[in-house]
């Protein structure tokens, strides 16, 4: 459970950081105050996610290797790719709210003799959830 | 739109924005205290992510007030004030705190900030910014309705 916590908590960061790359070169007001709270939501998860992996003893040693989250911030950040473009590929790649959620889902029930976790990772399931059906709202308004 | 409307409507969003930071940010304090004497680990750890989301959104609303040249000035009214101080306290019972707490959000209320998103015409950036707080503010409320029914329930 704790390396799951841990590689979770490093995914969010990492979310965090292609999000922040995403708002600075958004064009779209629209799109960018929505991310802005993405972002913030993601980041918000790490740091959840980093107080009770401590508290239960771990540590914080996973990491998104570094050719992937330069990749993906490179791409999320580059003024010269759509946002329409931009999210598509999210959207592909959580084509729904449930896809996006199922990994923590999945890893509630094994959860019961630590209650406290398992509330903090049902709410962290659902941000992720409204986060993918925000976007696919938003891609969908601009006939995506 | 004529531009006195216009900056009429950005006077309006800069008060908006300077009340939610503020409430958000003593929410969060409040929230804080409560885990920190919370006897129900299924309550604290869903209360540490509403902490957290309180937290992040009182610097989104001051980050967007800054932008449209405001400055973050309000304090929390003194009956929410009241409430948040019940909130921190050792002396009350979890489901009592629950109950006070979701006095404050009975049906209609349960999004305040949809009306304010409604009003918005002219600046999409706001918009957008509180329409997907408001996201987290509806899941939070769920949430913690739906531990007032489980301690409920169990104290039958």
């Amino acid at each position: 459970m704790l390396r799951f916590l841990d590689s979770l908590r490093a995914a969010e960061a990492a979310g965090a950081a292609v999000v922040d790359a995403w708002v600075a070169v958004c064009p779209l007001p629209s799109l960018r105050g929505g991310l802005r709270t993405i972002a913030e939501r993601e980041a918000g998860h790490a740091a959840l996610l980093e107080e009770r992996l401590r508290e239960l003893g771990g540590t914080c040693d996973a990491v998104v290797p570094d050719a992937m989250r330069g990749a993906a911030v490179g791409r999320f950040g580059s003024p010269a790719v759509a946002d329409e473009e931009k999210l598509a590929l999210v959207l592909a790649r959580y084509p729904e709210e449930t896809t996006v959620r199922r990994p923590i889902v999945h890893v509630l029930d094994q959860l019961d003799p630590d209650l406290e976790t398992r509330e903090l990772l049902r709410l962290v399931a659902e941000g992720e959830g409204a986060t993918v059906a925000w976007l696919r709202a938003y891609h969908a308004s601009l006939g995506g | 739109m004529l531009r006195h409307e216009a900056d009429d409507q950005a006077a309006e969003i800069i008060g908006l924005l300077d009340e939610f930071q503020a409430a958000e940010r003593a929410g969060a304090e409040a929230v804080d205290h409560w885990v920190t004497v919370c006897r129900d680990a299924r309550l604290r750890g869903g209360l540490k992510v509403i902490r957290t989301r309180d937290r992040g959104h009182a610097c989104l609303a001051e980050e967007r007030l800054r932008a449209l040249g405001g400055t973050p000035s309000a304090s929390v009214g003194r009956q929410l004030a009241s409430l948040l101080a019940m909130l921190g306290s050792d002396d009350v019972s979890d489901r009592t705190k629950l109950v006070a707490l979701l006095d404050r959000f009975p049906g209609e209320l349960e999004d305040p900030l949809a009306e304010v998103v409604r009003r918005i015409d002219h600046d999409d950036e706001t918009r957008s910014l509180l329409a997907t707080i408001a996201d987290d503010e509806r899941a939070g409320v769920a949430w913690l309705r739906r531990m007032r029914e489980t301690l409920e329930q169990e104290r039958e």
